[in-house]
Order: structure tokens, then sequence, then C-alpha cells
């Protein structure tokens, strides 16, 4: 360990040590499941990560040492065979509670590392896909030069990206960064923990406000999908934290790595800057699908047929002549065990009358929307502003909203602010000419907004063709205002 | 992880044995099924059953009154006009390469009535064709005609936007296809489908070379056949960003490399660097042509 501290511009090691006592060890460790736990510290024992991760071991020259010999937790002599002490936990039953104590106060009683952290971090948002909220913002070229095409995406090369994003971040901060490939999406996950100190050693840990400093508020998540001109950054979720303090302090780091992310992107002649797209969920799945490198990206809803994959059938060389429409969702249908919920109140509609609202349903979703494809984002905030309807028209909107809101739940109350001001924004440059334009604003809330419309549609409280198209979520946006029926800004995605 | 009596294990495997077999037989049925699909179509398509179909029609049309007690055929002609045309639409699919078709927008909302023009792209590569592409375009301004892109199945690693900026422009001083405004950015659907289906062939060929790299090197393959094959110099050989424009290459001895290929496939700029700082003679050879032939270039500089 040094002696001698400097402040520096350079950022945290991955070797730097948090010690165990430290609450904040406690806490990040004891949020994981037993199962989660064992597993990470294999991971920590693997040869390969030695250099981040080495466990207190029992070294050869106090092996004489009687100091160790009421330990609770005698050190192993070797990888190999604390290896097996663990893998030995892993088939027994017990808390994690003894795991975590085994851990923290025998094998690496010197202290956790960083990256250790980081690990047990990532982990637990691997096992709660959902704790972290997402927004979606777009990479664009900052640019005055219209004629000139641009690359669509910018390179993403995480070394570069790391070195200059420090750069960006003050001499005061300092922070750890720690990049994972996610285990199933094509993402890769850069956490960003952020400490304030001008030191880069252990000096840096040691703050009067042992409390606060390794305050999960200050971790951060941006994800970078594959081939992408987005990124996903996490939302700080506990804004309103006990002080007021500490909190808009907080809120100013994030700020300050997030104008990092796009300056670490520009390089010289080619600036980047960073665009809010209307999107955030807490469902990474969701955001990937919207906002990935893939086909989906502009083409939602019901458009969405146009993007799967069809096994050959769209073929040019296939001769087999399409099948039609109708006996494309009899398949559909056979798989789906949804029957006893659908029918067990009208168990006197005719079968036609439920399969023709089926076909409406999947003419306008087409295969999104499901409840079980994982794709669901949680909540839809929409402002309309179409001009008062006439009498009959605006009974059945009511109708609708009245349904939808019972159903999914819906009004709540409270961090409006937020919306507020981004749909404040749109409206600035906003001509109000033609006639009386109520203000009605939507939250549609649950867990998969669309898959729920989709079923009152089957259920057939929501009339499927009258219903506007901002409702199938084949625009991909959270938040959004509809004027004339369709969200503003927004005439096509593809552009 | 209970301890299961020798009873469960025996049902277990008997259940399962069984799960398998009905799992091949489905299996079968669907093949069976997708076959007879295929001859029933090569035979409806073929030119002797067309000639005797067409004299069945004939027929029916001056027996109009008694055809349908024997066998009514009328189903039979009706798939074999539908085979006829879909068999024409694959031969310009296939052929053409690009399509267009009419969509109904299902928004009821939806601008200019929810009519919507699809174009299909259909791009094959390597002897086969790939998912198609599609891009619908729709009429959002009242009044006027000018295009814009509702909504495509292109991924975002081929430049839609700035192709679309350049052959469909929408903003001040814009001129649809058919106007006779002289001196305004006119919109070119024409170029712009054949810009974006070039850009779309040419990712889809970048993509290709690198894969058939990849096989020249065997760095697909497991290693250690006895140390019978020469040895192994390239380690890997990489697409390096999203548009497959970037290839890296990685020497066995710790030297990187990284080629920049243009839009027509020719590598416009090479660096590689080892230990001893930048080796130009392997960079002269990489950069001296197209990309499909780094690998014979760099052989010749090995062996």
């Amino acid at each position: 360990m040094t002696t001698l501290s400097i402040p520096t511009t350079s950022a945290l090691p991955s070797t730097q040590l948090v010690p165990s006592t430290h609450p904040a060890v406690h806490r990040t460790l004891l949020r994981l499941s037993r199962q989660s736990m064992i597993s990470l510290v294999l991971d920590w024992l693997d040869e390969r990560n030695q250099e981040n991760t080495a466990p207190y071991l029992l070294s050869s020259d106090d092996e004489d040492n009687d100091e160790n010999d009421d330990d609770l937790y005698p050190p192993a002599s070797s990888l190999a065979a604390l290896r097996e002490i663990y893998t030995d936990l892993q088939g027994r039953k017990g808390g994690k509670r003894d795991v975590v104590d085994r851990a923290i106060e025998g094998d690496w009683r010197d202290g956790i590392s960083l990256y250790q952290l980081a690990m047990a971090d990532m982990q637990y948002l691997y096992d709660h896909p959902s704790s972290q909220k997402w927004n979606a913002l777009k990479i664009t070229r900052l640019t005055n030069d219209q004629e000139k095409t641009s690359p669509s995406i910018p390179r993403f090369h995480p070394a570069t990206f790391l070195r200059n994003l420090q750069q960006e971040v003050l001499p005061d901060v300092k922070a750890h960064y720690n990049l994972d490939r996610h285990a199933t999406l094509p993402l890769l996950i850069l956490r960003v923990f952020i400490v304030e100190s001008p030191y880069n050693t252990s000096l840096a840990l040691q703050s009067v406000n042992q409390n606060s400093i390794l305050d999960s508020n200050k971790t951060f998540y941006v994800a970078f999908p594959d081939s992408s001109p987005h990124v996903f950054v996490s939302a700080t979720f506990n804004a309103q934290s006990s002080s007021r303090g500490p909190s808009s302090n907080n809120k100013s780091l994030r700020r300050l790595i997030l104008e990092g992310i796009p300056k670490a992107f520009s390089k010289p002649r080619e600036r980047y800057t960073l665009q809010s797209t209307s999107l955030s969920a807490k469902n990474l799945e969701a955001l990937v699908e919207k906002r990935g490198g893939g086909r989906t990206s502009a083409a939602g809803g019901g458009w969405s047929v146009y993007a799967e994959e069809k096994h050959g059938k769209d073929n040019p060389l296939n001769t087999q002549l399409p099948t039609p429409e109708a006996s494309i969702l009899d398949d559909v249908e056979s798989n789906t065990k949804e029957e006893e919920k659908g029918l067990k109140r009208k168990r006197e509609e005719a079968h036609d009358v439920v399969k023709r609202r089926r076909l409406v349903a999947q003419g306008r979703f087409g295969n999104t929307a499901k409840a079980d494809d994982g794709k669901g984002i949680e909540r839809l905030d929409i402002r309309v502003e179409d001009l008062f309807p006439e009498a009959d028209a605006a009974e059945e909107e009511d109708l609708n909203l009245d349904d939808s809101a019972r159903d999914r739940n819906s009004k709540r109350k409270g961090r409006r602010s937020s919306i507020s001001i981004e749909l404040d924004k749109a409206e600035e440059d906003d001509v109000q000419a033609d006639g009386w334009r109520p203000d009605v604003r939507i939250t549609l809330h649950g867990s998969h907004v669309f898959a729920g419309i989709r079923d009152l549609i089957e259920a057939g409280i929501v009339e499927g063709e009258k219903m506007p198209g901002w409702m199938t979520g084949e625009e991909g946006v959270s938040l959004g205002v509809v004027r004339d029926g369709r969200i503003r800004g927004f005439k096509g995605t593809g552009v | 992880m209970l301890p299961s009596t020798d009873d469960s294990v025996l049902e277990d495997t008997i259940g399962a044995q069984l799960d398998s077999e009905i799992a091949s037989l489905k299996a079968q049925v669907q093949t069976l099924k997708t076959q007879r699909k295929t001859q029933s179509t090569t035979i409806i398509s073929s030119r002797t059953t067309q000639t005797i179909l067409s004299r069945l029609r004939a027929s029916q049309k001056t027996t109009s009154t008694r055809s349908s007690q024997e066998t009514d055929i009328s189903p039979l002609l009706s798939t074999s006009t539908a085979q006829l045309a879909h068999n024409q639409e694959n031969l310009y699919r296939s052929c053409a390469g690009i399509t267009t078709f009419r969509i109904r927008d299902p928004d009821p909302n939806a601008v200019d009535d929810g009519n919507v023009l699809g174009i299909r792209f259909d791009v094959s590569t390597s002897g086969k064709f790939v998912r198609p592409y599609y891009v619908m375009l729709n009429k959002p301004w009242a009044g006027k005609t000018l295009l814009r892109i509702h909504r495509h199945t292109v991924p975002s690693c081929i430049p839609l936007a700035s192709l679309a900026d350049r052959y469909l422009p929408h903003g001040k001083g814009a001129a649809a296809m058919g106007d006779k405004e002289s001196g305004a950015k006119r919109q070119d659907l024409t170029r712009f489908v054949r810009a974006l289906r070039r850009e779309i062939v040419g990712y889809h060929n970048r993509v290709s070379v690198i894969k058939g790299l990849r096989k020249e090197f065997k760095l697909d393959e497991k290693v250690s056949r006895k140390g019978k094959e020469r040895e192994r110099v390239i380690a890997d050989i990489s697409v390096a960003d999203a548009e497959a424009k970037q290839v890296r290459i990685e020497w066995v001895d710790g030297r990187i490399g990284r080629a920049v290929v243009d839009d027509k496939g020719d590598v416009k700029k090479c660096v590689v660097i080892g230990e001893e700082g930048r080796d130009r003679e392997v960079e002269r050879r990489v950069c001296a042509g197209g990309m499909e032939g780094i690998g014979e270039r760099l052989r010749e500089g090995i062996y």
C-alpha cells in the first residue's frame, strides 16, 4: 500500500480494497441470494480473477503461527481448497448470512476490492433485471454541414471510451469503472462508481462520513447495445433520499458523467451529443428491441410482422403459397391457454366473435405485446391534445380510458414534475388556433402495458379497429404528446 | 435435490422415451406436410398440369350447367391462378431485388387515409437469400406528394437516415418527384432505393468476406490436429464496428492490425502494430487491393 497520496486525475484501480467492516460491503453482499453469492465467490476464486480478487490464504511462513488457531474461519492453504469449501457450501442448505460472513470475516478479511463490489452489484442487477430504470438516449452527431453523410453509429472502443470519460470527470471526483457483458442480451454494461475524493488510493475511501461514501446512489450504469446509436442510462431511482444536500450532489455527479459520455465518444472533427428518445423502461429486453441494432427498432406493433423471423417462408425461392391470415391465427390459438381467463365471464359470446377480436388484435399488434414475451414497459405517459370531439366519439373515448384505468390501476400521483417538464418543452412552439384542445393526461401503469391493452381488445372492452395507433406501442416511446390521434414528432419512426 | 427412489427413475426414463418418440413423430409429420406442399406446388406449376387445367377451364365454360355433379374443379382452378401469380411474384423478387407493394396502415388516425407504400429488398449472400428488408413510405403532408419513411426494418448499421436526407428531402424547398419546380431539392425514390440496396448488399458482402477470411485461416475450427497443419499465424480476424467497415486482425505473435474498408470493399487504411512498433511491410500488403484479397496477400508474406 502506498504511503504517499497525491491528488491525481486517474481512475480508482480495481484492486483498491474496501475494508470488510464497512457497512456498504455488508449491504451490497447481503442483497444477493445465497446461490448467487456462492457462484460469485466461486468467480472470485477463478484463476483469471486473482489479480483483483485474491483471497486471504495461509502463507507458508506463518504456518506455525499460533495466532490463527482460535480463528472462526481458519484461512485455507490454497485456492483449490477454498474452492472446494464453497462448492461444498453450494450443496448444503443454509442461510445466505453464513456465506457472506465467511467471505467477509474469513477469506477476504483484508478487504473487498472495488472490482469485487462491482461484480456483486452486477450480479444483483442480473438477478433483479427490473431493479434499475433505464432511459434510452440517442447519440447524434453535432454538425453544421448537412450535405456530408455521417456514419450512423459512432464506433465504440471500450478502453478508449473509458480513458476519454475519465478525462471529462473533474479532478476532485474519483470513479471506478467496470465493464461487463450481459449474459443473454447484446449489451455491454458499464458500471460507474463515484467517490468524491481527489485521491485514488485508500485515502479516498477513508472519509469521516463513512455511511455516505459508498452510497448506492453514487453507482450508476450505462448500457451500450451492440451496433446501435443508442445508450441506456440508469435513472437515479431513490432520488428522495433523507437529506437534500447529498441528493442534489449525487444528481450533479450523475450529470457530470452523463455529459462526459458524448464527449468520450467524440474525436477531433467528429463531435457527438446525446438526445432524449422519450423512452424509459425497467425492462432492458424491451429497450433492446426498441432501440437496439436489430430490425425491430422502427417496426413496432403491427408492423413487427415485417421484422420477424419466418423460417424461410418469405424467401423468394419458396414456391409454397403463403397461408392466409385467418388460419395463421388458428395455430396461435391452439398454443395459447388463456381460455379460462377470457371466457369466465363471457361464456355466452359466440366463438367467432372472440376469434374476430383475436384477429383484430393480431392485426394491430402483430406478434408483439404478448403477456409472456418479457418485453413489457411498465409505464406509458401520454398527453392527448386532440380537438374536443363530437358527442358520440367522446363517450367512447371516455369508456376506453375508464376501463384501462380500472384494469391497470393506473392513476398515480407524484413524480409528475419531470414528465411535465418534458411535455411542456414540446408545447413551446405550439400554435393554438383551431378550437378547444383540453389537456388530457393518461398514465397507463402495469407490468406489461401493451399486453394489457391487447388483452382488453381480445376481451372486447377496447374496440380494436378504432383504437388509436399509440396504444399499440408501435412508436416505441413511453412518453409522448398525441395530436390528431398520432404521437407528435413521430410522423414516422424511421428517421 | 431429493434422492429419488427407483420407481420414479424408471417412470422418468419411460416418460422421457415416450416424449422423445412423440417429438420425433411430430417432426416427421411436419416434414411430410411440407413435402406434400412442395410436391403439390410443383405439380400445379408444371406445364402439363397447366395445359390440362386450361382444357378443363374451357370445358367448364361450355358445360357449366352440369359439371357440378361430377367433380367441382373451381377450387383447383383458383389455386392454380394463385400459384401462378405467386410464382411470378417470386420471379420478380428474386431477379429484380426491389419490389413494391401496398399496405394499409391499421391506425385509424393514419395520415393519407392509411395508404402506405411498401418496398421490399431481397438480398442474397453466399448463395442464399437473407430475410428481406422492408421500407414503408407514406405521404404525411396534406396537399403534397412528398414521401417520408414511415416504418422500416433496416438495422441501424445501414445509414438509412443519411440516405433519406439526401434522396428524400422534406424540408424547406423540397419538391416531390412529379413536381415541375426548378431549383428545388427534388425527391428521388429510384435513386434512394438503389443507394439503399447498394448499402445493404455492401454490408452483407463485407460480412461474408470476413467470414471467408476466417475460414481461410481456419479460425473457426478446433486447433491442433497433431501439428500436421501449417502452424497458425493469424489468431483472430473479426469485425470491429457495426457497419463491418473495420477489420481487426490479430497475429499469434501479438501484433494487432486494423484495416478500414470503403464502400467498394477496397482497403483504404491499415495499421499493424506490434511490440517493436509498426509493421509497415504487412500494412502495405493489406492495403494493396480489395478486402477479399487480404488473406491471399497475407499468406504471401508469411510463407
